[in-house]
């Protein structure tokens, strides 16, 4: 399932916040979006799965027009926030997304047993979410967008607020995904998670300043940094401005 | 959308402020106003000048339900001023010379008039051709407040608290993202509505039937129709209710601005739900009364208790507020493309 975007903008309120992005992610692939905070990572991802609509241009999940139905059922979305149900317990959070998928009971359930057991909040499972931590939160909210098995996985800043010990599990778990043969788009703003990706798109100001294979990206640099990419790109449009 | 009604009835029953507001709150609101409302045993205080009234008069005072007492010459010069030294004195009551009736109040209140009917009561005694002989095609003249008007309060309560409880849910789950969340998965934007009617439609039946019981069983409120009419108008009140909140939360992103709102969405309500006399209403404000759903409701209500009406007296009602209900689904469902185009 290959992603393809095409020329997309987008403004709100007359501020363009995605500047006419165009870039190709291929299946079975991690890719990053990494750019400081306010750079427009959300905006994208939005844009990607259908929940606002561009401006201009257009985006495609294997050669199929967005926002579209079906696809829905391939797509698994784990937002910013955490957006879980705070009166429910874990495992009834579970349920119900996995519900609406329309999974068999069996299934269902199997599949609850599985990602809680992925996530290690098995012993947490009848915990309402308001008396969760942060972290907890942010692993029951990847839970809860894998439990379908969808074929492309969008993580906006899966790791943030989340100890170091725990953001190593974490990535070993998307690793995992991935081999299961699932294309990951995880945004994020740290600088060094770059390294756990295939592919890495920079975003600046709206813009995409680069977008290449971690590797050759990295090599563009002299410190072996990508934090530079972003210094040069706001050098140039220092003079711009 | 059964899970989607199914989660709503879990997520609800988690949140003990949820059903305490429920179940618990318009029983406790209800009580309240029973007290506040109900018969009142209020005695009367009148003054008069006992030198200028004729005799026969000043028993049949005594002998009505009134505490007389009797206020010197000087004060009568005054009785104004008398009354606003003496607060606990509801009515001067003097006739003079040329026999005509004076009596002089503190202020418009129901004190006021429960000492203007007593006195009325002794007057005609006196004078039976003056005597006035009341009564009512429907209701008693003995009824208090609470009896006459109780039926205002069992619309108002079926739809207020369901309400306020869906709409804030709704936003909630704006503005925490879930909803977002939700919109990203295969369900239909029509199942979303549907799922929370259905979810906050089992609680309302729940409410409907408590509200009843302890209205009419408790606290001995009187309905010459079958009140199973009334539970299934209050029933259908509290699903327009859950529309009305969703259509709520579409114009608000925090909860604090559907408090904000209440001036535009709970008030109205309140004065059109029969509260107010709707053909008193100047300039055929009244008329207006077509747009609320709450005014379907009551009207059921009261066609049901006080006039004992049955389906074919109250069904343009609940349609009513069936159409209602099906005027907001399809309005939110389209509200709902604001977070998905499909
Ligand atoms: N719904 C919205 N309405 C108005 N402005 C928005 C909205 N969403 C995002 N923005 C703006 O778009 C810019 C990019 O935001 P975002 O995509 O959230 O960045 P990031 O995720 O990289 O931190 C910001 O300036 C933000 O204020
Ligand atoms: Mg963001």
């Amino acid at each position: 399932m290959d992603i393809k975007i095409s020329n997309v903008s987008k403004s709100f309120e007359k501020k363009e916040v995605i500047k006419d992005i165009t870039f190709t992610i291929p299946s079975g692939e991690i890719c990053c979006l990494l750019g400081p905070s306010g750079s427009g990572k959300t905006t994208l991802i939005r844009l990607m799965i259908g929940a606002i609509a561009a401006d201009t241009g257009h985006i495609q999940l294997a050669n199929i027009k967005m926002p579209n139905l079906k696809m829905l059922k391939k797509i698994g979305y784990m937002p910013q926030n955490d957006a879980l149900y705070d009166d429910l317990s874990a495992e009834s959070n579970l349920r119900f997304f996995g519900g609406l998928y329309q999974l068999s009971k069996s299934k269902l359930e199997q599949r609850v047993k599985e990602v809680l057991e992925l996530v290690d909040l098995t012993e947490h499972r009848k915990k309402l979410i308001r008396n969760f931590s942060g972290g907890m939160k942010k692993r029951l909210s990847l839970a809860a967008s894998i439990l379908h098995q969808p074929d492309v996985l969008f993580l906006d800043e899966p790791t943030v607020g989340i100890d170091p010990v725990l953001r190593r599990t974490i990535w070993d778990q998307f690793q995992e995904i991935k081999k299961s043969g699932t294309t990951i788009i995880v945004s994020t703003h740290v600088m060094d998670e770059v390294t756990e990706c295939d592919k890495a798109a920079l975003i600046y100001n709206g813009s995409l300043i680069e977008y290449d294979s971690v590797e050759k990206l990295l090599k563009k640099t002299n410190t072996g940094r990508v934090e530079e990419l972003f210094l040069m790109a706001s050098s140039r449009g220092g003079v711009v401005k | 959308m059964i899970h989607l009604a199914k989660r709503v009835i879990l997520q609800t029953l988690n949140d003990k402020r949820s059903v305490m507001m429920i179940f618990i709150a318009p029983l406790f609101a209800l009580t309240l106003i029973y007290f506040l409302l109900g018969d009142s045993d209020y005695t009367a205080t009148v003054g008069i000048n006992k030198n200028a009234m004729p005799a026969p008069l000043v028993t049949e005072l005594k002998a009505q339900d009134l505490k007389v007492i009797y206020v010197s010459n000087d004060d009568f010069q005054h009785p104004k001023q008398y009354l606003k030294d003496h607060l606990d004195v509801d009515a001067i009551f003097t006739i003079s010379e040329n026999a005509s009736v004076n009596i002089i109040m503190y202020e418009p209140s129901k004190k006021s008039a429960k000492a203007l009917s007593e006195i009325q009561k002794a007057l005609s005694s006196l004078n039976p051709s003056a005597k006035i002989n009341m009564s009512y095609v429907y209701g008693a003249q003995d009824n208090s407040t609470f009896e006459s008007l109780g039926y205002v309060f069992l619309g108002l309560f079926a739809f207020l608290l369901v309400f306020i409880i869906s709409g804030m849910a709704l936003v909630r789950e704006r503005s925490g993202g879930t909803l977002e969340r939700l919109m990203m998965t295969p369900i239909k934007r029509g199942e979303v509505i549907l799922g929370y009617t259905l979810g906050y439609g089992v609680f309302a039946i729940i409410q409907a039937i408590l509200i009843v019981f302890y209205s009419f069983y408790v606290l001995n409120l009187h309905s010459i129709g079958n009140i199973g009419w009334i539970v299934v108008a209050m029933v259908l009140l509290a699903i327009t209710a859950v529309s009305f909140g969703a259509m709520i939360s579409v114009f608000s992103t925090s909860e604090l601005q559907v408090v904000q709102l209440i001036p535009f969405t709970i008030i109205p309500q309140v004065f059109f739900s029969g509260l107010i006399p709707l053909d008193l209403i100047p300039y055929h404000l009244g008329n207006l009364c077509y747009l609320m759903p709450v005014f379907y409701g009551v009207e059921a209500i009261k066609r049901v208790m006080v006039y004992g009406g049955g389906f074919l007296q109250i069904w343009g009602y609940l349609f009513g507020l069936i159409g209602y209900t099906f005027i907001l689904y399809i309005l939110n469902t389209l509200a709902l493309k604001k977070f998905r185009k499909l």
